[in-house]
């Protein structure tokens, strides 16, 4: 397939890859794993998941790529992709959870080492930042989801109902109470 | 006054989250400008945005270097396209028929079970059955052990993947790679293996020698310092692709997940 994009421009990626040329995929990672890597952080609140998700995206990507319509823009397409797979990922870990216990409470792997936390767990395992986790924990998925977008990853509503399959009335509603049922949750918290 | 507030209450939400533009957004500021009630929702509604904004989160770098990254998604890739074609229409066409005399056994079986042998009601006094049987705890026990053990897998494929990624360098005059986190992680899965061996040897007895050959390699990579030869990785990586282990590790991982 001819790339009729600039080349070394998403676009350019995108089409390489959907012609099944693989070394598209390095540039293409390097240019948005750190933001994708932040959504899905932001969605699923462990650093561990929120890297296999982003290597599930752009797994996902190469095999999809022929899918791709050819115009719209890679990076929205990327997030979407991501924020499935975070959506996807955080349903199975639910069913999981309800028919395994852990071997420890919290984070096994951390637990068992028994050693130091690395400075990303540091810096994720701060005071506001397990507030908000308890906070986005009592939300729906799809309304977890929908405030994400907005608030990291800041799509427009449109694009935010495009990216979940969703109506724009239905974005407009989850916006509004998953604000409000966060309000709720971190009341008394300063940043 | 009171329905302005209600149809503008959503809207409030939107503008505080910056979810509103050009015309909606100047009529609910206007609103806002004159309702004390939406004014001091959207007040405290902004300092909430406020908070959310400093969450640490959006500042967040990935713990794997981009190289490792990388090359974890390049080994998915080549192993999806090494799968044989017709793999999925093959699992699909044994599956579907599989599936469906199942979900029959599970309708008919009760029927079927009380026309054989009526079943006599409990004698007075007499406690009822647990509801979990003996045998369905069985399962859920071995379900839970192939779990674990499916993870563990998955988790020590990543290890010796990343250490296969060309590491990077610690001293490039000695020629030497940094392994460091790669070797941590190594111990704590080998932990994590001494649990799950005792929690059900049974339930994961088909995955064993994988679980041995697994063993073997994160005991060499554990037993790396930190700032190692390259050669030495280089020799793990050779031991690790003569024993097919990545590929073995996926597809074991696939029996055990079911």
């Amino acid at each position: 397939m001819q790339s009729p994009a600039e080349p070394g421009s998403d676009l350019d990626l995108l089409h390489r890859l959907a012609a099944g040329d693989r070394e598209a995929l390095t540039p293409l990672m390097e240019r948005h794993y750190r933001r994708l890597y932040r959504l899905a952080l932001s969605y699923l609140r462990n650093p561990d998941d929120a890297l296999d998700a982003v290597q599930e995206t752009f797994v996902k990507t190469f095999q999809n790529a022929a899918r791709w319509d050819g115009t719209s823009e890679a990076g929205p397409w990327l997030s979407r992709i991501t924020i499935n797979v975070a959506i996807d990922r955080y349903r199975r870990d639910k069913r999981r959870q309800a028919t395994f216990t852990p071997l420890a409470e919290g984070d096994h792997d951390e637990t068992i080492a028994g050693g130091e936390p690395s400075p990303e767990r540091r810096t994720f395992g701060s005071e506001l930042a397990g507030r908000i986790a308890s906070a986005l924990r009592v939300l729906p998925e799809k309304q977890r989801a929908v405030f994400v977008l907005r608030h990291y990853e800041e799509m427009s509503l449109e694009e935010i109902a495009e990216s979940l399959g969703m109506s724009l009335g239905t974005v407009k509603s989850s916006l509004h109470r998953a604000v409000h049922r966060l309000r709720e949750r971190l009341q008394g918290v300063r940043a | 006054m009171i329905f302005d507030h209600l149809r503008y209450g959503p809207k409030v939400s939107l503008l505080a989250f910056g979810a509103l533009e050009g015309r909606a957004r100047e009529a609910t500021e206007r609103h806002a400008g004159s309702c004390a009630r939406c004014r001091s929702e959207l007040e405290s509604l902004l300092a909430l945005h406020e908070v959310l904004r400093a969450d640490p989160v959006r500042g967040a770098e990935p713990g794997l270097p981009l190289p490792m990254l990388v090359a974890r998604v390049e080994a998915r890739v080549s192993e999806a396209l090494a799968r044989p074609r017709g793999h999925w229409a093959w699992r699909l066409g044994v599956g579907l028929p599989a599936a469906a005399a199942i979900v029959a056994i599970a309708l008919l079986a009760p029927r079927i079970a009380s026309r054989v042998t009526p079943v006599p009601p409990p004698p007075a006094g007499v406690d009822e059955p647990p509801v979990v049987s003996a045998e369905a705890l069985s399962r859920l026990e071995r379900n839970v052990a192939r779990e674990q053990a499916a993870r563990y897998l998955s988790d020590a494929g990543d290890v010796l993947v990343t250490v296969a990624a060309a590491p990077a360098e610690c001293d490039r005059k000695d020629e030497r790679v940094d392994v460091g986190q790669a070797s941590a992680r190594s111990r704590e899965l080998l932990a994590r293996r001494a649990l799950l061996l005792e929690s059900g040897p049974q339930a994961v007895a088909s995955a064993r020698p994988v679980l041995d050959d697994v063993e073997q390699a994160l005991r060499e990579v554990a037993s790396l310092e930190s700032c190692v030869r390259r050669r030495d990785v280089e020799r793990l990586r050779a031991n690790v692709e003569r024993r097919q282990l990545l590929l073995r590790i996926r597809l074991m991982t696939r029996e055990l997940e079911g």
